[in-house]
């Protein structure tokens, strides 16, 4: 139960970290990142299908699909906005969700899928317990991209000229960090995290053009670890996914669909700044 | 020339039941009843500039008073179920909104997001109350011994409804509330400064806005009779937030025109169900690139010398 849970867990990080590497980056909130997840597994669906390219290939085009997806939007979308501040963007990615979910249905139609899975279903036996494997190589995946999103943003020239925007982009900008080109790859790099959280959920939610509600989750294990916060944005998502897993076992079963919603109105009375965010105090 | 137009907007406006098919005066009451929703929540986002994803909840909450009451009221006159309606609405409101106007923008949209998919849920677990899923019959509204049993009537008392609350709405910059949202707008901190306790109008803000959406749920369970919880889904708030970016923020005309367009729209497109989504898609996106201040704004810079 809680390792499915994690399993979960680490699918709603993933999605709370595309959010907060395009929130620090531009502040804003990507409202469209759900679709956009939701169209690249549907393209290495398409991959596989269609052309009939080796798993690992489609999902090569899948990330891929998801970058140049990104960079488009970025691009040709966003950097138009004419103030881009974070309520322009929020409006531009709510009818961009539209638009990718009414596209989506057209090519594909909007129904439920079967999606191949990485890993086979015979389950693991350690000591008492039964382990299935599609968890377990969800967990495994996703903590060894979240491991190469950390040495990328602490370890490389182009992780602390990141981090230096999202720091503040003023300063970024006087000491030659190219703020525009920071946002831009911001919302490729986060694209390309939703396109692993998309193979990597398709299989045990069905592939279809609802899957792009899990932004939902993913902006709740966000909140949880604290708007902002990377290590906070994988805490939430573990903790998200376990509550939501455990829940039913002691509150009627109905509850299960609206536990993130409940706990996300709980965290923001609560708590705002998150379990690890730092409270912002404003000057006034 | 104002007046002319105006003039002959009101009076094709009264006499619309007797010039236009049944389906059209329904429809027509539908373009009014949103138009309240829309200068509900433009009383919000207008002036805080916050989005509420919310208000299809809120608009639940007001129809399914209503209909409670309509049951269980003993015949309680129209105008009195609307006021309960809105204050009951009003009241959740409060309650939403004292906690969530103390963050940021973002914040509060995400929370509203939940907040209307938490009352979905619990209309559906609620169905000793609510009849879930499967539906509740509304009963016609009452005014004293007659029941409103026809489209025309339904849209007079729609009519004059809106025609208060347009009114209510247009006056409100002149009053206390209405200056402190507008100082509200134009800087929080400076605002705050001045002495304007900014949360405390904000809540009321909210208030107001729930109270207009309440109002408006009475009058559309009235409308279409019969309320299931899918009616009120999270895309009937996506169309209330088209409607006020389209027709444009802050502007009570506005969110009148918004309110039509997307009505018709939706209409219009009901047999095409992968094209409404798209096109309301590239109606927020194209606005928000190439018309802020949405059609208001555009008339305003038309006409300005």
């Amino acid at each position: 139960m809680v390792i499915s849970g994690l399993a979960t867990g680490s699918i709603y990080a993933l999605m709370a970290l595309a959010l907060v590497i395009v929130y620090n980056a531009t502040r804003a909130l990507n409202f469209a990142q759900g679709e956009m997840l939701m169209v690249s597994a549907f393209l290495a669906w398409t991959a596989q299908r269609a052309f009939g390219l080796p798993f690992w290939a489609s999902i090569v085009v899948a990330i891929g699909g998801a970058a140049l997806l990104g960079f488009i939007v970025e691009r040709v979308i966003v950097r138009r906005s004419p103030t881009a501040t974070h309520w322009d963007v929020l409006i531009i990615t709510l009818g961009l969700s539209l638009v990718l979910r009414a596209l989506a249905g057209m090519v594909w139609s909007h129904d439920e899928f079967p999606f191949p899975s990485l890993f086979s279903n015979r389950p693991v036996v350690v000591g008492p317990v039964r382990l299935a494997p599609v968890s377990l190589g969800i967990i495994g995946a996703s903590l060894s991209l979240m491991l190469a999103l950390y040495v990328l943003f602490t370890r490389t020239r182009l992780g602390r000229a990141m981090r230096a925007v999202a720091q503040n982009p003023r300063a970024a900008r006087l000491m030659g960090v190219s703020v525009e080109r920071m946002s831009s790859i911001s919302w490729v790099l986060a694209a390309m995290v939703g396109a692993v959280a998309g193979v990597l959920v398709a299989p045990v939610v069905f592939l279809s053009t609802k899957m792009g509600l899990i932004v939902i989750s993913g902006f709740t294990a966000a909140v949880l670890g604290g708007f902002g916060s990377m290590p906070g944005a994988v805490a939430g998502g573990m903790l998200l996914g376990v509550i939501e897993n455990l829940a039913p076992l002691y509150l009627p079963s109905a509850i299960r669909y609206a536990v993130p919603f409940l706990l996300l109105i709980g965290i923001l009375t609560v708590r705002p700044a998150g379990l690890l965010g730092r409270a912002t105090t404003r000057k006034v | 020339m104002r007046r002319a137009v105006l003039l002959v907007f009101v009076i094709v406006g009264l006499a619309w039941p007797l010039l236009a098919p049944r389906y059209f005066v329904f429809l027509a009451s539908l373009v009014f009843v949103n138009a309240i929703v829309a200068m509900g929540l433009n009383l919000l986002s207008g002036y805080t500039h916050q989005l509420s994803f919310g208000h299809a909840g809120f608009l639940a909450i007001g129809a399914y008073t209503t209909a409670l009451l309509g049951l269980h009221g003993g015949g309680l006159p129209a105008p009195l179920a609307l006021l309960g309606a809105g204050v009951v609405t009003a009241a959740v409101g409060v309650a939403l909104g004292l906690p969530c106007l103390r963050l940021e923008g973002l914040y509060l949209t995400m929370a509203t997001l939940a907040f209307g998919f938490v009352v979905i849920e619990a209309i559906l677990n609620l169905d000793r109350l609510t009849n879930g899923a499967d539906g509740l019959r509304v009963p016609a509204a009452r005014m004293g011994p007659w029941a409103l049993t026809t489209d025309g009537a339904r849209y007079y008392l729609v009519v004059v409804v809106t025609a208060l609350l347009v009114i209510a709405a247009l006056n409100v910059t002149r009053m206390r509330v209405g200056r402190a949202l507008l100082a509200i707008r134009e800087s929080e901190i400076a605002a705050q400064a001045s002495g304007v306790p900014v949360a405390t109008w904000k809540t009321i803000a909210f208030a107001l806005s729930a109270f207009y959406t309440g109002v408006a749920g009475g009058l559309f369970a009235w409308l279409i009779g019969t309320l299931s919880p899918d009616a009120f889904d999270v895309f009937l708030s996506v169309d209330f937030v088209v409607m006020i970016i389209l027709g444009g923020l802050g502007s009570v005309p506005g969110s009148i025109v918004g309110a039509a367009v997307v009505t018709v729209l939706n209409d219009a497109l009901a047999g095409f169900q992968n094209y409404r989504p798209l096109i309301f898609g590239t109606i927020l996106i194209g606005c928000m690139l190439f018309m802020p201040g949405g059609i208001a704004g555009a008339w305003r810079r038309q006409t300005a010398p």
